[in-house]
């Protein structure tokens, strides 16, 4: 079963301004992911990976052609449903940790958990289950902004996988680290993909991030190239 | 200019709601200032304006010591002719009545016609315009039955000249014929046109009062000399009799209400503290969330001055907004307080008209005079904060980073302070008759408990978690973890609707306390099974009494046991040099029989506390020139049981000794009662203003009542309470009183949830990128929703619990404080605690309610809303 199947997808946005004009971001995108693929996602700014992304994390739908995320079509969706569907089956990453500066670590863990309905004392061990594992667990009574950058993306990470999704989206996970942080969050992530199967697209700048990947694929003006040179 | 256009007002127009919120808050802020004083203000002018049209050209009046002079002393004032004319007055009030049951009250002058023309313009509407001669005159007045009504009057009532009209005068009820009308001049612009002219022997022989006048008008031939002319003449006038200046019964009268009104305009004030709140509240939101702005412009060369300017220009431009509609809607407020206040007033104080007055010039200049340096006061601290702002620290944008706040000893070291003012100044002693440092008191309480909010709020924050994560899960723990990140603005609001709610708590203990002592006491005090009154005695002022066969007839009713014959008026009391406390004042002299009062009533006395001793030191008042008075007298002027009092008396200045001190809540102005033989023995012999009657065992109060009415048929007319409607009456008009400060509270705490609703909302906007986190890790719109429902809740919740604890302190402070300063009354603690209850769960219901918006708000963020652009 395929995690992630785009057919010729297309977005396009009406800006509004000066008599509405339309800006194609996507302009016919086929992508297929299947389970424990690592792929990297790279091209320029304004290439429109950033609405790829958006559109493959369900946090909008395409205008034109299909996407299916484990066999459902987003496109018929309500907001709700799709609100569920990345509560339950997917995960984000992104540049800027999008931590919730009010909440522990422990409790940004296990927030989509408890999010989902889950009883307090099980999403609890679960996070400090994870948090260990991310190199956490002294960490857990600690707010975001009393984290160093590394912790902090590393906490993003295990928010993001803590309900076991099949899709992680990465948005330039290291694009606000040093280099050792980086190195440790690329490692963290690939360590995730070969032992739990986990599915991830990541989208980077950077062709030593994209390097970790299986695959690469690369987009420009809206469309879509892939080539074999990612390795794991 | 452009900046201001660019930066300012665009925002101000782009954040509509909030600026709309703001400006609702400034305006009705100005709105019950001015509304309440123009109430007080309608109240003492409508008084006040009848004296003036009435008095005419009069300088000086003669008056007597309380009930009038004695018209055979005319005939040794003779020599007053040096000064100038004279003219006897008698001035009354009648109750005008229509078949339909339609009643109105006139104000019935008696004068002499043909000296009185000189004093007051009376423009015949007969005579169109010419004056008529005074045989002309005097034919129109020469029937007792009589009158001349102004043509404002006639045409309300539809009358005409020869038309009769039924007129009740104190208890008796006649048919008076209509003999002229008055064009609207003079006199006749009193009171609305309910004023009514008459001949001076007819209002003697209609308002009971033969052989007497209510005082001498004087109009000096040299007007000049007005100031030596009543010096002079105030030397050479015998004993009982003194000189006034006609204005001298309006300042009368304004000390008389100052407390009152004082009161009222007090708690006027909250509502534009709480408006002055949100000025504070909107500059600093519109500050908080534009820090990255006003960076750039810092950045590309504003300076930090012209920042400041800009702020406080925005504050400035929503005051005025807010100050324009205030004043537009002070008139309808002020239409609402009249009518609120007019039974309070009527029933406790003065007979006045009861209408608003027109909005003047000075009103429209305090409304900015007031608004506007407030307001900027109130934005001053944010626009400086704005100015301070860092082109580096603001362009970076890490200062909107909500973080923990630690709780620091500093936060403690206002409020304390504060509370340690408040304890001082509660135990100051009154200013000139008010309790001005009980109410810096409450100032000092209600800022510290203001500077409280962020402690409060800090510690729901660290002990929230746990009990809401139980009850609401995860929407409980993240409307928790909000509540403890946004402390510094939640503060302001938390501390507005504190403040507000504390008041509310405050007042509605104390009145709760006034009610359940008044309560009390009327169950004490009010042992009569009949209580009666001539139907024109509307309030205590008028000074209605009954015809002998009233009484007669209520004295030969077999089921009457004893009648006590009351019989008060008011009279000017002045302690003397020696006293220190209170100042010169109208006081109610009131006389009744001891014995019956003994043998058949009973008073609750202050001072010999214990009953028995109580009574026994009024037994032995009878036959001595002795009275006992209220406790509101025996704390105004700070006399004590044995201490003398002296009064002026027909016979001169005379002392009496204070026998006791009684607890009394009908009025404020203080009262001294005597013996009726003592009375006598100074004021000659009384006739009654009220009867109060004790029956037989076994009779049917009700049914003796009717009997009574029966008797009294069409001709007198007499108000008849048992003991139960009277008691239901004192509540009424207890509950009148105190209507008007429920309307003021509740506006007060609508504006202090307008200012929730405001935060809040700023709240989600700042936070939107948070709740696109939250969306995007699958936080649904219902969720969402929850918690800020949540929020919203728990900001009411922390607002009512730091409202009833201030609330109680000061509520303290107006129960033994304010209240005993400002009436001398003392009041019973009672906690109301079912009102409290009850207002605790509506606060809550609605801050929930004001959440419901930006709860709409939130829920509607899309998950890529904020994220996405990063």
């Amino acid at each position: 079963m395929s995690i992630l199947k785009l057919d010729n997808v297309k977005k396009s946005y009406n800006t509004g301004n000066n008599g509405g004009a339309v800006v194609e971001a996507v302009r016919g995108v086929t992508l297929r992911l299947e389970a424990g693929d690592f792929v990297a996602l790279m091209g320029p700014s304004g290439c429109g990976k950033s609405t790829l992304l958006h559109l493959c994390g369900a946090m909008d739908r395409p205008t034109a052609g299909a996407l299916t995320i484990e066999e459902t079509d987003i496109r018929r969706l309500s907001d709700d449903q799709l609100t569920r569907l990345r509560r339950e089956r997917l995960g984000f990453v992104f540049q800027f940790f999008n931590l919730l500066p009010t909440l522990t670590v422990r409790e940004n863990i296990e927030l989509p958990l408890l999010l989902a309905g889950m009883a307090g004392s099980e999403s609890e061990r679960r996070a400090v289950e994870l948090a260990d594992r991310v190199g956490l667990g002294h960490r857990l009574g600690h707010y975001p902004q009393q984290l160093s950058g590394g912790e902090m993306q590393r906490a993003a990470i295990a928010r993001a996988v803590i309900h076991r999704p099949a899709l992680l989206i990465a948005d330039e996970p290291t694009g606000n680290l040093d280099s050792v942080n980086g190195e440790n969050v690329l490692a963290l992530l690939g360590e995730l993909n070969r032992e739990t199967g986990l599915t991830i697209l990541m989208a980077t700048h950077s062709r030593e991030t994209a390097a970790v990947a299986g695959r690469l694929i690369t987009m420009r003006d809206g469309l879509m190239s892939e080539n074999a040179e990612g390795s794991s | 200019m452009k900046l201001f256009h660019q930066f300012i007002l665009r925002h101000m127009f782009r954040e509509r709601i909030r600026s709309v919120v703001t400006i609702v808050g400034i305006a009705l802020g100005i709105a019950v200032v001015l509304a309440i004083r123009m109430t007080n203000a309608s109240s003492l002018r409508g008084f006040e304006k009848a004296i003036e049209t009435v008095s005419g050209r009069t300088s000086l009046e003669i008056v007597g010591t309380g009930l009038g002079l004695d018209e055979n002393l005319l005939s040794n004032l003779g020599w007053l002719r040096e000064y100038g004319r004279m003219a006897p007055v008698i001035d009354g009030e009648a109750e005008a009545r229509s078949a339909d049951g339609r009643s109105e009250t006139l104000r019935v002058l008696g004068v002499d016609i043909l000296r009185d023309r000189s004093f007051r313009e009376y423009d015949l509407l007969e005579f169109s315009g010419k004056d008529p001669t005074p045989q002309q005159f005097l034919e129109l007045l020469v029937d007792p039955k009589g009158l001349i009504i102004t043509e404002k009057f006639a045409r309300r009532w539809n009358l005409r000249t020869g038309e009769e009209i039924d007129l009740t005068f104190a208890d008796r009820a006649e048919r008076y014929r209509i003999r002229g009308l008055l064009r609207d001049e003079g006199p006749a612009r009193a009171v609305d046109g309910n004023f009514a002219l008459m001949d001076i022997a007819a209002a003697q022989w209609a308002l009971n009062r033969l052989g007497r006048l209510d005082r001498l008008d004087l109009m000096l031939d040299d007007r000049q000399r007005l100031e030596m002319a009543e010096q002079e003449i105030r030397r050479r006038l015998p004993a009982g009799l003194s000189v006034q200046r006609p204005s001298r019964r309006g300042a009368q009268v304004e000390k008389m209400l100052e407390a009152f009104h004082f009161n009222l305009s007090a708690l006027s004030y909250i509502a534009l503290l709480v408006g002055l709140f949100l000025i504070y509240n909107t500059v600093s939101i519109s500050v908080i969330t534009r820090r990255e702005e006003i960076g750039t412009l810092r950045a590309v060369g504003v300076t930090s001055r012209r920042i400041l300017a800009m702020f406080l220009a925005e504050a400035l431009g929503l005051a005025v907004i807010g100050c324009t509609l205030g004043l537009l809607l002070a008139r309808f407020l002020s239409a609402a307080a009249v009518k609120l206040t007019a039974t309070t007033v009527q029933s406790l104080y003065i007979a006045a008209a009861a209408t608003p007055e027109p909005l003047s010039y000075g009103q429209v200049l305090l409304a900015f005079a007031i608004g506007l340096p407030l307001s900027l006061l109130a934005a001053a601290l944010p626009a400086i904060e704005a100015a301070g702002v860092s082109p580096t620290s603001a362009m970076r944008g890490s200062d909107r980073l909500a973080t923990r706040h630690r709780l620091r000893a500093v936060f403690l070291v206002g409020p304390a302070l504060l509370f340690g003012l408040g304890w001082w100044m509660a135990s100051r002693p009154p200013v000139a008759g008010l309790p001005l440092f009980g109410y810096g008191a409450a100032v000092a309480i209600v800022f510290g408990a203001a500077l409280l909010a962020p402690v409060v709020l800090f510690g729901v924050g660290r002990i929230g978690d746990r009990v809401l994560f139980r009850v609401f899960k995860v929407e409980g723990r993240l409307a928790n973890a909000n509540l403890a990140g946004s402390i510094p603005r939640l503060s302001i609001s938390v501390a507005a609707l504190s403040v507000s709610l504390s008041m509310m708590v405050a007042i509605a203990i104390m009145i709760g306390s006034f009610r359940e002592t008044v309560i009390y006491w009327v169950g004490q005090t009010l042992q009569a099974d009949l209580y009666m009154r001539p139907a024109t005695r509307n309030n205590v002022a008028t000074d209605a009494v009954f015809s002998p066969e009233v009484e007669k007839i209520v004295a030969a009713h077999p089921a009457v046991a004893a009648v006590d014959r009351f019989r008060n008026f008011d009279l000017e009391y002045s302690p003397g040099e020696k006293n220190s406390g209170g100042n010169p004042g109208l006081v109610t002299i009131g006389t009744g029989e001891f014995t019956t009062l003994l043998n058949y009533g009973s008073l609750q006395f202050k001072d010999p506390a214990i009953p028995e001793q109580g009574r026994e030191a009024m037994r032995q008042a009878i036959g001595r020139d002795a009275v006992v008075v209220s406790e509101s007298f025996a704390l105004r002027y700070r006399k004590v049981r044995g201490d003398e009092v002296t009064l002026d008396t027909p016979r001169g200045p005379a002392k009496f000794q204070i026998a006791a001190v009684y607890f009394d809540y009908s009025s404020d102005r203080g009262i001294l009662v005597m013996d009726r033989g003592t009375f006598t023995k100074f004021w000659g012999e009384p006739q009654p203003t009220s009867l109060t009657v004790y029956l037989r065992d076994g009779a049917e109060p009700d049914a003796v009542r009717e009997v009574l009415l029966g008797q009294f048929g069409d001709r007198y007319r007499v108000l008849v309470y048992t003991n139960a409607s009277i008691k239901k009456e004192v509540l009424r008009i207890f509950d009148s009183t105190f209507a008007i400060t429920y309307a003021l509270e509740v506006i007060a705490i609508f504006v202090a949830i307008l200012g929730v609703a405001s935060t809040l909302l700023t709240l989600i906007l700042e936070r939107r990128r948070e709740l696109s986190i939250l969306r995007l890790i699958g936080a649904d719109q219902r969720q969402v929703r929850k918690m800020v429902l949540i929020e919203a809740g728990l900001i009411g919740m922390v607002s009512q619990g730091i409202g009833m604890l201030t609330g109680f302190l000061l509520s303290l402070l107006l129960i033994y404080v304010i209240n005993v300063q400002s009436f001398g009354w003392t009041i019973q603690f009672h906690f109301p605690t079912g009102f409290l209850v009850q207002s605790t769960i509506l606060i809550l219901l609605a801050t929930i309610l004001s959440g419901l918006y930006p709860a709409r708000r939130a829920a509607r963020l899309q998950a890529t809303e904020q994220v996405a652009e990063e």
